[in-house]
């Protein structure tokens, strides 16, 4: 946003300078083409105005360049909380198997997104993601609806989803993540929203500078069931003997539970490290932009002091030179 | 022939090597478990966990979850678990106690 603001300056600055001076401009992307020759009026622009200018692009670099330093600190912190969680979903996957392609009939969109802005674009694809799949699977007989956690996802589909949100859940990281606070949150949602299939819409971190959407899915216990008994993948299942408790229906319910929590807590994490490190690219290309303007404004600010100083010059000389001959 | 445990957290892994015999606590009791046992997957209750290498005990304590045991690889997922030896008796003993008053404190205020 102060990005755009600055080139909206930019551009107004631009017609002001003399033609002599837009053959060193002409070749940014930013100032537009001049196509007309004003006149060679360089004192139209004061340098008070340019200085005004440099001095708050000084600021947001700097303002910029702190929020990439707080970006980066916070994200090697909560790293190695998501790389050590990563374990946890895989034995639920191996046992109980994979199926994001489970024809069901009540879908349920988890859609998890940061509170904060100025973090590039990955709620922006969350919520297109979240969005496609809900156009994937309405029809005659199956129905989506939203869960949402952050603010961001929450504007986004507030605006146009609205009667299909279920829950939402905001300012998730006030304190810092942990599992017994996901536990929680997975026992709302499953207490108060009916679903055959719950889809956990995140960005998976992969490095520091890519960050991949990923859909998990939990599938409840009468479709675990329902797709081991039509065999496939989930045929493992009954392979094992079931103990504890009283029915094999309990357990499993308790199983699915369980992986919903820890699927929902290693997504969290992941989606929280994503943003921290997409805001630091974000920061880091907007420092680096807020840089490159002020070298722009510096060569401008020179050329207009310059100039008025040679206008001034000739002014006082060729007066002199009346006044003697 | 070794088993292949694995013991994770939602916060760590905090056992991944090969052990000789364990003894779990499941909610139908403890169970024991030797190398190419039949594959089971069981809740796991609040208890210790004894792990056995080479005629030697340890123990951990879990905070209930779920165990999967299969082809000699035993996968346990629990809410929180602690080494034996990680454990201060003095402050475990402490932190009862704190817990017993706190219990008692709940009760009269729910009386009240």
């Amino acid at each position: 946003m102060a990005m755009a603001a600055l080139r909206r300056e930019g551009r107004r600055l631009a017609p002001l300078i003399s033609p002599r001076t837009i053959t060193a401009v002409r070749s940014s992307p930013l100032y537009p083409t001049l196509e007309d020759e004003g006149p060679l009026g360089v004192r139209h622009i004061s340098t008070q105005v340019v200085r005004n200018r440099m001095k708050s692009v000084k600021n947001i670099q700097k303002i910029t360049k702190a929020m990439k330093m707080v970006a980066a600190s916070k994200l090697r912190a909560i790293q190695t909380k998501t790389e050590n969680s990563r374990g946890l979903w895989q034995p639920f996957t191996a046992l109980l198997g994979d199926l994001p392609s489970a024809d069901v009939k009540k879908n349920v969109v988890v859609t998890i997104s940061s509170d904060k802005g100025l973090c590039g674009g990955i709620n922006s694809t969350s919520v297109k993601i979240s969005k496609g799949l809900h156009k994937l699977n309405s029809g005659p007989e199956k129905e989506t609806k939203y869960v949402i956690l952050g603010e961001k996802a929450k504007a986004q589909l507030v605006r146009d989803s609205k009667k299909d949100i279920e829950l939402i859940i905001t300012e998730l990281q006030k304190n810092p993540l942990n599992y017994t606070q996901v536990s929680v949150l997975a026992d709302e949602i499953l207490k108060n929203v009916e679903y055959d299939a719950l889809r956990i819409v995140f960005n998976k971190f992969q490095s520091v500078v890519s960050f991949v959407p990923t859909v998990s899915t939990v599938l409840s216990t009468e479709i675990v069931e329902r797709e081991a008994e039509s065999g496939g993948k989930l045929v493992d299942l009954d392979s094992y003997e079931v103990e504890g408790g009283e029915t094999k229906g309990e357990i499993l319910q308790n199983l699915a539970e369980f992986q919903f929590s820890c699927t929902m807590f290693n997504a969290v994490l992941e989606n929280a490290c994503s943003e921290q490190g997409a805001r630091m690219s974000a920061m880091d290309s907007s420092s680096r932009n807020a840089g490159d303007m002020l070298d722009r404004l510096t060569l401008t600010y020179n050329r207009t002091r310059q100039a008025s100083i040679t206008t001034e010059l000739i002014e006082i000389i060729s007066g002199a030179s009346a006044l003697e001959g | 022939m070794t088993l292949n445990l694995c013991v994770l957290t939602p916060n760590r892994i905090v056992w991944d090597s090969e052990v000789k015999e364990i003894i779990l606590s499941t909610n139908s009791g403890q169970i024991g478990v030797l190398p190419n046992h039949a594959p089971i997957a069981t809740a796991v209750d609040i208890g210790i966990l004894r792990i056995r290498l080479n005629d030697q005990w340890l123990t951990m304590a879990l905070m209930g979850g779920f165990a999967r045991i299969g082809n000699n690889e035993i996968t346990i997922l629990v809410n929180d678990a602690e080494k034996g030896s990680d454990i201060d008796p003095q402050e475990a003993q402490q932190t009862l106690e704190i817990d017993e008053m706190h219990n008692l404190a709940c009760l009269f205020v729910n009386v009240k």
